[in-house]
């Protein structure tokens, strides 16, 4: 293998973890590899969220469990809003359920926080390589239990965006609130409405209030 | 016994006392008082007769007077017209009239009476023993005197209570005395007592009312007063136990976060921390140690078993994904424990209730495959978490041999079927939900409502919240 020159081949990456402990041993383990850069750290979802937006990292390792906003509903808002920038799921959680989850978030690997640095490093390479990556024990876990990839079910981005949809807002307002564009909204409202098998405002509107999302 | 039901039973104690006493000495006083009056009637009853007599008399020694005129003696012509006129001079119908004895006790005149005339009855005796001549003769030698005795009532021929009023004629040495029968005032007096009786007999009835009737209100009010009373009670009891409930959870939930991100999070690091002494090694081209080795493995089961005491305290997933993924994870868990076949049905949307109520929900769920996997011999679960017109509704079907044939167990009988139901019937009813638990020899059926109307606009306020801060 030969290595490019290291100023083009550096992959930056932000760590997002509520627990500075955590954050400070993997940076002291990760500042081994020449090719790897952390160039931030977040401790909670909506610092994630500000920090990826500033920052534009290559990768985001990303823990779950978190105050404020948790790392998956912030990975489908940076992945929404940040193509290039990849979200590596780095948590103590190994329910497939957050696997799924994180997947249909947009996340491009899950690893868990008890394999070996020396795979949090070989995740990262391959999530930034534009692959996906599982901890072997996620992927023995995803193959003994299909993954029933919810493609009915909605996320939170798409619920919140129904929510308002529903209490009378345009996607224009929406855009607005949600400081994204009109595009990703429409792109949002299309989703929503293929999965859940309904045409029309009405239908929405109607459906969000019998499923008590919004109030009559 | 709490003191409100004490106050009530020293009321009612009061008002037996108190109507004992006014039964009572009402009573004898109004008795003691009906007493003299009646006395006082009777006097003066006695009085007017007394009067009556003496006005009679007079009319009668001044009508026979002038015939006294001038003899000295008796003679017989003068003794007969006295003795006719006597006789005509009547009054109170046949019941007043004159009599004349002698001084020596020989009767005279005597209109109602003609055998006693011209005989001696000096010694004629009254029922008590009273020489009543004798003593009617003293009394009119005494200047006229009353003497109450019994004696024959003409008109009705039986013998009552006469009063006797006599004088003394000097001159010819005779009695004249007449009488009135008293039964017409002994019937106005005992007229009266009975009159007297029946008013205490009515004022006692009427205290004896008002007193049941106070204490049957005071009862009815104690009664009314301490069923309201268990109701509080009943519903703080429900309440505090309740908030047991939600304290208990919100500690398991507060130490499953302590240890898990607390305490697995240190361990993480110091894991990450002695992997970076690896590297560091490596780089120096020396060997881990094989007591770095050993640290490296007992940290990973260190994590792991603190993760698993977590997890079973509180699963993370129901705080991170709702309650659907958190049912998912749990029936994938019992399948793969049991072997049992799960299906689980959930909504399209996700987060919609809060916390407490997830939680609840997801206890039900938890506790209904603890009694599939115990007792049920199932092979097959279905779990139904659905939102249905005013209602989410959640069911556990599975096709076990049932607990017992064609039972039904709603919140009143849930008492039979174990405290692990009966708690979560408790926690259902808490937020207004119905809880039914119905078992067939082809499987039970648990289900959970909980109404709309308790999480509509939860995820809705949630994100609002989020974003305003």
């Amino acid at each position: 293998m030969i290595k490019p020159p290291e100023d083009q081949q550096k992959i930056s990456v932000l760590l997002v973890d509520d627990h500075p402990m955590v954050q400070d041993g993997l940076s002291s383990c990760l500042s081994y590899y020449p090719d790897i850069d952390v160039i931030g750290s977040a401790e909670d979802g909506k610092d994630a969220l500000q920090k990826a937006l500033t920052l534009k990292p290559d990768v985001v390792l990303m823990d779950i469990s978190m105050p404020n906003m948790n790392g998956i509903d912030a990975t489908e808002i940076i992945t929404e809003q940040l193509t290039d920038t990849k979200v590596l799921i780095f948590s103590m959680l190994d329910s497939v359920e957050f696997v799924n989850n994180a997947i249909q978030a947009g996340a491009a690997g899950y690893i868990l926080k008890d394999t070996t640095s020396e795979d949090v490093y070989y995740a990262i390479k391959t999530v930034a390589s534009g692959k996906t990556h599982f901890s072997s024990s996620i992927t023995k876990a995803l193959i003994e239990n299909p993954v029933r990839l919810e493609r009915e079910k909605l996320t939170t981005r798409e619920q919140v965006i129904l929510s308002y949809i529903a209490q009378g807002h345009s996607s224009k307002e929406v855009a607005k609130i949600l400081c994204i564009s009109f595009r990703t909204v429409e792109a949002h409202r299309r989703n929503i409405k293929t999965k859940l098998n309904i045409d029309t405002f009405a239908g929405l509107v109607r459906y969000a209030v019998n499923q008590g999302l919004i109030e009559s | 016994m709490n003191l409100p039901l004490k106050l009530l039973y020293i009321a009612i104690f009061q008002v037996i006392l108190t109507s004992v006493m006014v039964f009572f000495f009402f009573s004898s006083e109004y008795r003691e008082l009906s007493r003299q009056s009646l006395q006082s009637v009777e006097n003066f009853l006695l009085e007017q007769k007394k009067r009556e007599l003496k006005n009679y008399t007079a009319l009668a020694v001044s009508s026979v007077e002038h015939m006294f005129s001038g003899e000295e003696t008796i003679n017989q012509q003068t003794q007969d017209d006295v003795v006719s006129l006597l006789n005509n001079l009547l009054y109170n119908g046949d019941d007043g009239y004159f009599y004349v004895y002698r001084n020596d006790g020989v009767n005279i005149a005597h209109p109602k009476e003609p055998f006693r005339v011209g005989k001696n009855w000096w010694d004629l005796e009254s029922d008590k023993g009273e020489k009543i001549v004798q003593i009617l003769l003293k009394k009119a030698k005494d200047g006229g005197g009353f003497h109450r005795y019994k004696w024959s009532k003409p008109s009705t021929d039986t013998k009552v209570d006469k009063m006797g009023y006599s004088v003394f004629l000097d001159k010819w040495q005779w009695m004249l005395g007449t009488g009135v029968y008293l039964d017409d005032v002994n019937q106005q007096v005992s007229k009266l007592q009975q009159e007297i009786d029946q008013h205490i007999s009515r004022t006692q009835q009427i205290v004896l009312s008002v007193a049941l009737g106070s204490i049957f209100i005071l009862f009815v009010v104690g009664l009314i007063f301490t069923l309201k009373q268990k109701q509080r009670s009943d519903i703080k009891i429900n309440e505090l136990g309740q908030r047991i409930i939600s304290l208990q959870e919100e500690e398991r939930r507060h130490i499953s976060r302590e240890l898990h991100d607390g305490i697995v999070q240190m361990l993480v690091s110091i894991k990450y921390s002695i992997e970076a002494t690896g590297i560091f090694l490596s780089q120096l081209n020396q060997e881990k140690p094989k007591s770095q080795l050993a640290a490296e493995k007992n940290l990973s089961i260190a994590i792991q078993e603190i993760r698993r005491i977590s997890h079973h305290l509180h699963p993370r997933i129901l705080d991170e994904l709702g309650l659907s993924a958190a049912m998912d994870a749990l029936a994938s868990e019992f399948s793969e424990l049991t072997g049992i076949k799960i299906q689980v049905i959930t909504p399209k949307l996700k987060r919609l209730l809060p916390d407490n109520i997830s939680t609840t929900l997801y206890r039900v769920v938890q506790e209904s495959l603890t009694n599939i996997q115990k007792h049920a011999k199932a092979s097959n679960v279905v779990i139904d978490l659905a939102v249905h017109q005013a209602w989410l509704t959640l069911t556990i079907c599975d096709d076990g041999k049932g607990f017992d044939t064609n039972a039904n167990i709603n919140q009143e009988n849930v008492d039979e079927c174990g405290i692990g139901l009966r708690n979560l019937a408790e926690r259902i009813e808490y937020h207004s939900g119905i809880f039914k638990v119905t078992s067939t020899d082809k499987g039970t059926k648990v289900t959970a409502k909980i109404p709309k109307s308790c999480f509509a606009n939860h995820f809705n306020q949630a994100i609002t919240e989020k974003n305003n801060d």
